[in-house]
C-alpha cells in the first residue's frame, strides 16, 4: 500500500499524465451525458406519441364516421410504432442514429413504409456518434497509448533505468507501476459509466459485462504497449509505432474489411425495394381490377367470399393490390434481409479478431442497439402491420361500416409482444 | 574478508557477446570495509564487470558471487545486498531529496522514516536546505549525495560506483572521496569503475587495470602517500598504449 502511494505521488507529480486522466474523464462523462441526452429526447418522442396519435385520430375521426367507410379509415389513419431505447442505450447508441426508432404505418404496402428512411449514412455509420462506446473504442486506447508508451523507456532515456533494475523487486515495480497505470484508465472510465448505468437503471449484471469489456480492452492495449516496449525502442518510436498500431487496428483495417465485406456480400439498398413496391402499386392501376383480386384471393382465400367489385372504386381492390404489391418484392425482401444478416455475422466474426470491432459490437449487443435488435424491431413492426390489415380487411372485404369508435378497437403496437 | 568468503568475488570469468570476448578470465575479490577502483579504457570491461555483479549479464564460464550469492541465480537476492550508483545519478527531478530518498528506499524494501532520511542526507553532506527541493535544479554532486544517503540507509554490503567523479568539479570530487571513507568505515566492500586516476588513487585500497577483460595489473594502497601516482599513471600509460597498439 505504502508503495502504491509513492507511485500515485509520483504519477500525480507528472503534469501530462494528470492531464490526460483528466481529460479521458471528461470525455468520458460528456460521451455519457451525450449518449444519456440522446436517449432521454428518444424516450421523449416514444411518451409523445399517443398525444400525437390521439390528436391525428382526431383530426379525421368525424370525417370518417360520417362516411362510415372503413377504406378511408385505412387510408387516412397512421399507427405509431416504436423502438423503446433498452437502459444500456445511452452507452452504445449503435444503429439507433442511423435507423429510425419511430415509423409511424398504415393498412397500406408496407415495404415501401419500411425501407422508406433505409439510406445509409457513411459519415455516422462509421465511427458512430460520440458516445461512451466511442470514447472507448476509439479513443480510450490513445490515453493508454500516451501512459505507457515510455513507462519503461522513459526511465531509461532519464537515465534511471539501470538504477531501478539493480534494486530488489524491479519486477515488482513494473508490475506496480502497470497496474496502477490501468487502474486509473479504468476508473476513468468505469466510475462515470457506473453511476450514468445506475442513474439509467441498468441491472447490475449489464453493468459488470460492460466493465469486463472496458477492463478487457484495455489490458489489450497495455499488452500492445507492452510488446512494443520489449523492442527497446525510444518513447517517440514507441509512441509513434503505437499510434500507428491504433490507426491500423481501430480504423484502417476495420473500414478496410467493411468494404470487402461489402463487396463478397452485395445487397441492394432498401430504397430500391421501397422503388420497386412503388412500382408494381402503380402499375397495378393500369391491370384489370379483377385480376388483381384473382391474384389476391388466390393468396388470401380466407377473404375470397367477399361481394365482387362493383363499377365504382372501392379500397378493398386498392388494399388488395398495395398488397399483391408487397408480396411481389418478398423475395428481394429475404434476400435483403438475407445479405445484410451475413453482413453483420462477417462484422460479428471480424470482431474476434479485431478488438476494436469486437468490443463495438459487444457493447451494442447488450445495449440491444445493435443490427439484430434493428431487425427484431423490423419483425414487430410486420407483426404489427398484419394486424392492422387483418383489422381493415375484416371491415372492408365483410362492408362492415367503420364508426368512430372503430378506432379505438385498431390493435395497438404496445400490445406486439417482443421478439 | 578475502577470496571466496568477500563480498564481491569473480574468479576466472569470462563473457562474450558474439565473437568478442569482453571478460576474459577475471578475477577479483572486495574484501568488507575497503574500496576497490577498477581503472580500464573504454572497451576495458569495467561496466560488463558491474553488469554480471548485478546479474544484467550473465558470466559464461567462472564464478561470480556478491555475498556468497550467483547474481545469475539469484538477481533479486544480489540486489537487495547492493547499492548501484550509475554514472549520472538520475533521480525523480519532480521529487524532493526527502522524497527520493523515500520512495528509493520503499522500492528496496526498506522504508525509513523522515528523521532517519534527513539524518543520512546530513551525513552524505547535502545541506538542509536542499532536502525540499525538488531535484530539478541539482548538481550531480548533490544528486550523487542523496544517492548516497540512500545507500548508507539501506546499510548494503555490497557498493557499486560507475565513474562516480566524471564530471564532478574538484570540490565535489573531494567531497564525494569523503564520503566515500565514511562507507568504507562501516565496512561496506566498494567497487569503483574509473577513467579518473587520481581520484581512484585519493580514496580507493586497491587499484586495479582491466585491460581486454582482465586484470592486468594491480596496485595496493601503501603508507601515508599510499599510492606512487608517477608509477600508477606509467601503469596506466601502459594499458593505453597496449590499446592504441
Amino acid at each position: 500500500m505504502n508503495l502504491l502511494r509513492h507511485e500515485l505521488r509520483l504519477l500525480a507529480r507528472q503534469r501530462l499524465t494528470v492531464f490526460a486522466l483528466a481529460l479521458l474523464t471528461c470525455l468520458t462523462v460528456a460521451a455519457l451525458a451525450a449518449g444519456m441526452a440522446e436517449v432521454a429526447r428518444q424516450r421523449a418522442a416514444i411518451a409523445a406519441i399517443p398525444a400525437a396519435q390521439a390528436e391525428d385520430i382526431g383530426a379525421v375521426a368525424a370525417w370518417i364516421d360520417a362516411k362510415k367507410d372503413a377504406g378511408s379509415a385505412a387510408y387516412y389513419s397512421f399507427h405509431p410504432t416504436w423502438d423503446a431505447p433498452a437502459p444500456l442505450a445511452f452507452a452504445a447508441l449503435g444503429m439507433r442514429d442511423v435507423s429510425p426508432y419511430i415509423l409511424r404505418i398504415r393498412a397500406l404496402g408496407l415495404e415501401a413504409q419500411i425501407w422508406d428512411g433505409d439510406t445509409f449514412n457513411p459519415e455516422l455509420a462509421l465511427p458512430g456518434r460520440f458516445d461512451f462506446a466511442f470514447v472507448l473504442v476509439f479513443l480510450a486506447p490513445l490515453f493508454v497509448i500516451a501512459l505507457f508508451h515510455d513507462l519503461r523507456s522513459g526511465e531509461r532515456e532519464a537515465g534511471r533505468g539501470r538504477m531501478l533494475d539493480a534494486l530488489p523487486g524491479a519486477l515488482a515495480l513494473w508490475r506496480r507501476r502497470t497496474g496502477l497505470r490501468l487502474a486509473l484508465l479504468f476508473a476513468a472510465l468505469a466510475l462515470p459509466f457506473t453511476v450514468a448505468a445506475v442513474v439509467e437503471g441498468v441491472a447490475w449484471g449489464t453493468i459488470l459485462a460492460v466493465l469486463l469489456v472496458v477492463m478487457a480492452y484495455l489490458l489489450f492495449w497495455i499488452a500492445v504497449a507492452a510488446l512494443i516496449g520489449r523492442l527497446r525502442w525510444s518513447s517517440v518510436a514507441n509512441a509513434a509505432s503505437l499510434a500507428a498500431t491504433w490507426l491500423v487496428l481501430v480504423l484502417i483495417v476495420p473500414t478496410l474489411a467493411n468494404v470487402a465485406v461489402n463487396a463478397a456480400l452485395p445487397v441492394n439498398q432498401g430504397a430500391e425495394i421501397a422503388m420497386a413496391q412503388r412500382e408494381a402499386v402503380n402499375r397495378a392501376w393500369d391491370i384489370p381490377r379483377e385480376e388483381t383480386m384473382r391474384r389476391f384471393y388466390a393468396r388470401h382465400p380466407e377473404w375470397a367470399d367477399s361481394a365482387p367489385l362493383g363499377p365504382a372504386f372501392h379500397y378493398k381492390w386498392y388494399l388488395a393490390f398495395h398488397q399483391n404489391g408487397d408480396e411481389s418484392v418478398a423475395g428481394r425482401v429475404r434476400t435483403y434481409r438475407a445479405g445484410l444478416e451475413q453482413r453483420d455475422a462477417a462484422g460479428r466474426a471480424l470482431g474476434w479478431v479485431l478488438p476494436s470491432v469486437g468490443v463495438q459490437a459487444l457493447l451494442t449487443r447488450l445495449a440491444r442497439t445493435d443490427f439484430a435488435a434493428q431487425l427484431a424491431y423490423q419483425d414487430r413492426i410486420r407483426a404489427f402491420h398484419r394486424r392492422l390489415r387483418t383489422f381493415y380487411y375484416a371491415y372492408l372485404f365483410r362492408d362492415r361500416p367503420f364508426a368512430k369508435a372503430d378506432f379505438a378497437r385498431a390493435p395497438r403496437f404496445g400490445d406486439v409482444p417482443n421478439g | 574478508m578475502t577470496g571466496q568468503h568477500a563480498p564481491i568475488h569473480l574468479r576466472d570469468v569470462t563473457l562474450a557477446y558474439g565473437d568478442h570476448r569482453v571478460l576474459d578470465g577475471l578475477s577479483l575479490s572486495i574484501a568488507a570495509g575497503s574500496v576497490t577502483a577498477l581503472l580500464g579504457g573504454n572497451g576495458a570491461g569495467k561496466s560488463t564487470t558491474l553488469s554480471v555483479l548485478l546479474g544484467f549479464a550473465r558470466a559464461e564460464g567462472g564464478e561470480v558471487a556478491v555475498c556468497g550469492i550467483d547474481p545469475a541465480a539469484d538477481p533479486d537476492g544480489v540486489r537487495r545486498r547492493i547499492a548501484y550508483l550509475p554514472e549520472n545519478v538520475a533521480l525523480y527531478e519532480h521529487l524532493t531529496a526527502v522524497e527520493n530518498a523515500d520512495y528509493l528506499l520503499a522500492l528496496s524494501g526498506q522504508p525509513q522514516d523522515r528523521a532517519a532520511i534527513t539524518e543520512a542526507l546530513t551525513a552524505a553532506g547535502l545541506q538542509e536546505r536542499a532536502w525540499d527541493q525538488r531535484l530539478g535544479g541539482f548538481s550531480k554532486g548533490m544528486r550523487q549525495k542523496v544517492a548516497i544517503a540512500v545507500a548508507l540507509l539501506r546499510e548494503v554490503p555490497v557498493l557499486l560506483l560507475d565513474e562516480p567523479t566524471s564530471g564532478l568539479d574538484p570540490r565535489a570530487t573531494a567531497d564525494f572521496n569523503a564520503l566515500l571513507a565514511q562507507v568504507r568505515t562501516r565496512g561496506t566492500a566498494v567497487l569503483m569503475v574509473t577513467h579518473d586516476l587520481l581520484s581512484a588513487a585519493d580514496v580507493a585500497d586497491r587499484i586495479g587495470f582491466l585491460d581486454g577483460g582482465r586484470l592486468t595489473d594491480e596496485v595496493v594502497a601503501n603508507g601515508p602517500d599510499r599510492f606512487d601516482l608517477r608509477a600508477l599513471h606509467a601503469r596506466f600509460q601502459v594499458g593505453d598504449d597496449r590499446r592504441a597498439a
